[in-house]
């Protein structure tokens, strides 16, 4: 039979060598092992299996005619077509994967359109076999799409269709038909066909009201499945007909009836009794509120009854396109209406209405600028602009003040679409009242408050984000930016410390010998949630990274690094964990100053310790305790790497069998030899880099560091009263190669000084060039004058914990020609923790530096495309 | 959070029910204390049946629950991209996130390129829990833990699990301490390489990949980590296998693939791993679960409105 199938095939197409050739495939097999399996080559053809009347995909092998394949094509959807030419499917009955390579892309594509007009055939009659018998008209367009089915049916059938059979319950499977297998091709013509007959869907309504009353299943199926087959027509003409106020519901009632879905659906009930269209505020405009109900209809429709999947995406965009439409709609006249905004602020202000009334306002106002999205941008400026002069920061600040954790939320969010159309309205707000503010109300300060306030026993973390934008600092952002960020470090960032340092076990009580036996870690007396404190963490993070400046001369005068570390006294590792984290972005900004506090405050001893007392626990406080001295030793922080050997190596001895341990001391040691080769004159007991002398020194060195710009350095020993001038340029014959304007730490005499100037530079530095590099002014003083003594600093509650550093005051000058450490620029480039900072480049790859580009999203959606359809082939039948 | 609503929230969500949002985030804290204490290369033992990709078909994964039997009958390690794609990534993520709580010595999850911030936002989990919640605040308390999630797994230190393949940072598995992986997943570097690069046929050494991020590596790659680290086979997820698994480089690699019928087109099947004490294995090759987007509607909308 297939050996006929193959010649009656030739008589059609046109050309035999055309032919013969365009249909030339090859089989594969899918076998067990995963392995396609070539089975012949030959020709494709579709025929009829005349016992049956199904129709079947054959292949006849090219030379001795016998049949290779021969496939039932079934209306499921089993069939893929994969690049150009091949076809591929898994029989579900004989549970066989199989797949045809063609020789030509003609070929495969004029089989791949025959088998899926007859899908579409198949499909439409499995659908109408549940009707009442066959109907006259049914019958003869399926004799004419018999006799055409060998050919290309569509091509010729295309011109046929002159009219749908009248709406009666009896025809609703032909025109299902009709529209399904015209509705791709001659889409136009169809919707023309459904749109100028007026009575069109008031007749469905009508049977549908008919079906419903009647209990008749069959017949609201087929109404469900042909109203779902008008709206894949996706044609706005008809939108605008059956999503009218008259019809929206009958047509949702229609819907409700899906024959897939085992229950009826109550989706008018839902829209009747549950959905509830509240008025804060009376809309007179009747036209207005037709749109607000279509448009929660539309959504219900998109969202629910029709859930993605089910609509096509053109469907679903056009769907989309109209809500935008209808919210823009609504939007404009609502906002041009100035009797209405009047009557809603005045409202919202007045004193004398419920809770319930109140809250109703705050989310009307917070779905009206969410809803504003849909208007142009000039517009949606325009809006947010009014809205601020009306007042709507007064009203905000009231709401905050609640403790209605819903009324916050709305709150949040309007000021969050506020921050995201344009922060400069809310900038120059805050700017004002925070000038201007003598007892009454701070934004601001309620912004800051309400990260470290439960609001019915929840923590919400939008004010995180709101800070977060709000101070994000851009270069080219309005000078009052600039105030807010003044203002904020002037008036309420203490708030955030506070509430750490009164979190954690105070040090009284943990002493030195805190965390040993972790005793002291079920202090938590009053404590914030762990969540505010993590939060507080994370945006003390985005404080160093974005302004480096303000917070460090928080640091410096109000000693509140060493509070905030005061996490790691909490007993969840992951504020601990937050602490660390917290630590590294403050060393990553590589900036000489902060470094030099962080050693002169010693305050890696609480990291060091959590790590220690972590014990041999691989865990995230362990590995990010690696990462950070991983980070010191290779960004080469020299003045870190003495202050951590020399300080904490009896703690560290042992973990020396883990590798970065052994590197870090290595990294010391090396250092240290250097610095020895370079020396003029020799040192006596500076190469203690034995671990004896480690252990000897290691509670009593403090690590001290200068730079030097005139490369010159000097060298003190843990114990040092003796300064040695040594050059450090001539090339050392050590391990580490030091270059000019790289790093040149070394480690410095202890000098005392008394006074405070040192420290007066390099602050005069830092707040007369806010933006500007500091170390571009420092290093011109002569190194030891700008040494600073920071244990001589006017700087509280130092002295107690800093017994081993008292006698030995550690002089510290900002580093010279570091390129990353102009830590003042306040304009941030990056997140804190960025990827940047996370990664030294020695970390980096080998191969190729140009590879490691970033993916952007929209990158990676391109790129996981080509994957995903890179993958679809992974049966590669043209092997 | 007692057991009890740990196991009612577990319930609720195998019938594909999310969660409160405040449940979230109780779940999603809990969550974090445990995995803050899991280790970069998190030690698994056998026997252990390892998952790839899930992708958010959720009622796929049910079938991958009937073929390789129920948490915590059956010890499982899943690879990674729990969500995106899918309709269901935030049932699929939470039930996960919750048998985890539940039972956190039965089932490891370690993270995959879709557990990211930035990828969330286009591929489908960020919109499905605005969809879903009608606020972001689920897919913040989400993306906040998979900054926790460990990055590979070691199993009877034989078999090397992670969910895109190695980087050229790191040759010994000791390398993967220094990682603080508390963080978004970087864009280069051996975090990144971890959870994006692919083996490769055609590539000798390391090759540039075509996805932007990570690396193609080729045999000698392989074969050279699996010596210097002294184990077995690397076992990974990440691309689609039309088989559901698929070995390379003379079994020195496999690629396991544990969502049938991907993104609902695809055509593919699926497998799991199951490995017995003895580490012997069996691949488990399943499809995917009948109409899956059937009977379960998208979104229960608010039923207030003002707009």
């Amino acid at each position: 039979m297939a050996d006929k199938v193959g010649r009656r095939e030739k008589e059609r197409w046109q050309g035999e060598s055309l032919t013969k050739t365009m249909k030339r495939v090859k089989v594969y097999r899918l076998e067990e092992n995963g392995k396609w399996d070539d089975h012949g080559t030959g020709h494709a053809t579709i025929d009829n299996i005349m016992e049956s009347g199904e129709r079947a995909l054959a292949v006849v092998d090219e030379e001795d005619n016998d049949t290779l394949l021969l496939h039932n094509i079934t209306p499921d959807d089993i069939y893929r077509k994969q690049e150009e030419t091949i076809i591929s499917w898994k029989d579900p009955e004989k549970a066989l994967e199989l797949a045809l390579s063609f020789q030509e892309a003609e070929g495969c594509s004029f089989i791949w359109e025959n088998m899926c007009n007859i899908r579409e055939e198949l499909q439409s009659e499995v659908l109408s076999s549940h009707e009442v018998g066959p109907q006259p008209a049914q019958k003869s367009l399926k004799a004419s799409s018999d006799s055409l089915s060998r050919d290309k049916p569509l091509c010729k059938a295309s011109s046929g269709l002159q009219g749908l059979p009248p709406l009666e319950l009896s025809n609703l499977s032909v025109i299902l038909k009709t529209i399904l297998e015209y509705g791709m091709k001659e889409q136009m013509r169809v919707i023309d066909l459904i749109s100028e007959d007026r009575d069109f869907f008031p007749k469905i309504v009508k049977l549908f009201r008919t079906c419903e009353g009647l209990g008749d299943m069959d017949g609201l199926h087929m109404i469900f499945k042909l109203i779902k087959a008008i709206i894949s027509l996706n044609s706005s003409a008809i939108f605008d007909v059956i999503f009218s106020d008259d019809l929206i519901l009958d047509i949702i009632g229609a819907l409700e009836y899906n024959p897939e879905v085992r229950n009826v659906q109550n989706h008018r009930a839902f829209l009747k009794e549950h959905a509830v269209f509240k008025e804060a505020i009376p809309i007179r405009n009747a036209s207005v509120v037709s749109k607000i109900h279509q448009t929660y209809r539309i959504n219900y429709i998109k969202d629910v009854i029709l859930p993605p999947k089910v609509l096509d995406d053109a469907t679903l965009a056009s769907l989309n396109t109209m809500i935008h439409a209808n919210n823009a709609f609504v939007v404009c006249l609502l906002k041009d209406d100035a009797l209405f905004i009047q009557e809603l602020f005045a409202k919202m202000r007045s004193s004398n209405i419920s809770a319930g009334s109140k809250s109703e306002l705050v989310s009307f106002l917070l779905e009206f600028c969410d809803r504003s999205k849909s208007l142009q941008p000039t517009q949606q400026i325009q809006l947010f602009r009014d809205l601020a002069s009306q007042g709507v920061f007064d009203i905000i600040s009231d709401v905050l003040q609640s403790q209605d954790k819903v009324l916050v939320s709305d709150g949040t969010g309007i000021i969050l679409h506020f921050l995201n159309q344009d922060p400069n309205l809310l900038g120059s707000y805050i700017a004002n009242q925070e000038e201007n503010r003598r007892e009454g109300v701070s934004l601001l300060g309620l912004l800051v408050q309400g990260m470290v306030t439960e609001f019915g026993g929840e923590v919400l973390s939008q004010f995180l984000e709101i800070l977060k934008i709000l101070l994000e600092f851009a270069p080219n952002t309005v000078t009052h930016c600039r105030a807010v960020i003044e203002f904020f470090y002037e008036n309420h960032f203490d708030i955030l410390v506070d509430v750490i340092e009164s979190s954690c076990l105070p040090k009284s009580i943990a002493g030195s010998t805190f965390g040993s036996d972790g005793a002291g870690r079920r202090f938590d007396e009053y404590s914030a949630k762990p969540e505010i404190l993590s939060n507080i963490c994370e945006f003390l993070c985005f404080c160093v990274v974005h302004h480096p400046y303000k917070i460090t001369v928080n640091f410096f005068t109000r000693n509140s690094m060493e509070k905030i570390l005061t996490l790691t006294r909490r007993r969840e590792r992951f504020l601990v964990v937050a602490a660390v984290r917290f630590m590294r972005t403050v060393i990553g900004r590589n900036d000489a100053f902060l470094i030099s506090h962080v050693i002169s405050q010693n305050m890696l001893k609480p990291i060091i310790e959590a790590f220690v007392e972590n014990g041999d626990r691989y865990n995230m406080l362990h590995s990010g305790v690696l990462e950070l001295l991983e980070y010191i030793r290779k960004e080469n922080l020299n003045s870190l790497v003495v202050y951590v050997v020399e300080s904490f190596w009896s703690q560290l001895l042992r973990f020396e069998h883990l590798k970065s341990i052994q590197a870090f001391k290595i990294k010391y040691q090396e250092f240290v030899e250097s610095a020895e080769t370079k020396q003029t004159t020799s040192v006596g007991h500076m190469g203690k880099a034995d671990e004896r002398g480690l252990d000897k020194d290691s509670n009593e060195g403090s690590a001290t560091q200068t730079a030097s710009e005139q490369q010159q350095s000097m060298v003190t020993s843990a114990h040092g009263s003796e300064i040695h001038h040594i050059p450090a340029r001539p090339k050392s014959g050590g391990l580490v190669d030091y270059d000019d304007d790289a790093e040149d730490y070394n480690t410095s005499p202890k000098r005392p000084l008394e006074d405070d100037e040192a420290l007066n530079i390099p602050m005069e530095g830092h707040s007369s060039s806010d933006g500007k590099n500091t170390d571009g002014k420092i290093p011109k003083k002569p190194k030891l004058d700008a040494g600073i003594s920071f244990s001589n600093m006017s700087i509280a509650n130092v002295a107690g914990r800093q017994s081993d550093l008292k006698d030995k005051q550690p002089l510290l000058s900002p580093v010279s020609g570091t390129e990353n450490s102009g830590g003042n620029d306040d304009v941030g480039d990056g997140n804190p923790g960025s990827p940047i900072q996370q990664h030294a480049p020695e970390s980096l790859d080998l191969t190729h530096k140009t590879g490691d580009d970033c993916i952007g999203a929209a990158g990676e959606k391109k790129m996981e495309a080509d994957s995903a359809k890179a993958t679809d082939s992974e049966p590669d039948t043209s092997k | 959070m007692g057991t009890s609503d740990l196991d009612r929230q577990i319930e609720q969500l195998k019938r594909c029910e999310p969660l409160a949002e405040g449940e979230v985030k109780a779940l999603c804290l809990k969550a974090m204390e445990i995995l803050v204490e899991e280790s970069n290369v998190q030690r698994v033992d056998a026997p252990v049946t390892i998952c790839g990709d899930i992708h958010g078909q959720f009622y796929d994964m049910k079938e991958l629950f009937k073929v390789g039997g129920d948490c915590p009958k059956t010890n499982y390690l899943f690879l990674g991209d729990f969500v995106d794609r899918g309709f269901y990534s935030v049932e699929t993520f939470l039930l996960l996130l919750a048998l985890k709580v539940r039972y956190p010595d039965r089932i490891t999850l370690i993270r995959g390129n879709h557990e990211s911030r930035q990828i969330t936002q286009v591929y489908g989990f960020y919109d499905e829990c605005l969809r879903k919640y009608g606020s972001v605040n689920v897919w913040r308390y989400c993306t906040e833990i998979f900054d926790y999630l460990s990055l590979s797994a070691l199993i009877e230190n034989k078999i090397f699990s992670v969910h895109g393949g190695l980087s050229p940072a790191i040759s010994t598995l000791d390398q993967i301490r220094v990682i603080d992986r508390k963080q978004e997943v970087p864009h280069d570097g051996a975090m990144c390489d971890l959870l994006w690069s692919d083996p490769e046929d055609a590539v000798d050494g390391w090759g540039l990949s075509p996805r932007g991020a990570g690396y193609l590596f080729g045999g000698n790659i392989v074969t050279s980590f699996n010596h210097s680290n002294n184990i077995d086979y690397i076992c990974r997820a990440h691309q689609l296998v039309m088989e559901g698994f698929k070995w390379m480089f003379n079994n020195k690699i496999v690629t396991v693939w544990s969502a049938p019928n991907y993104c609902y087109r695809c055509g593919n099947v699926a497998a799991i791993l199951e490995l017995d004490e003895n580490l012997n294995k069996q691949f488990r090759v399943f499809e995917a679960a009948p109409h899956e987007s059937r009977g379960v509607p998208a979104k229960r909308p608010a039923p207030d409105y003002f707009l």
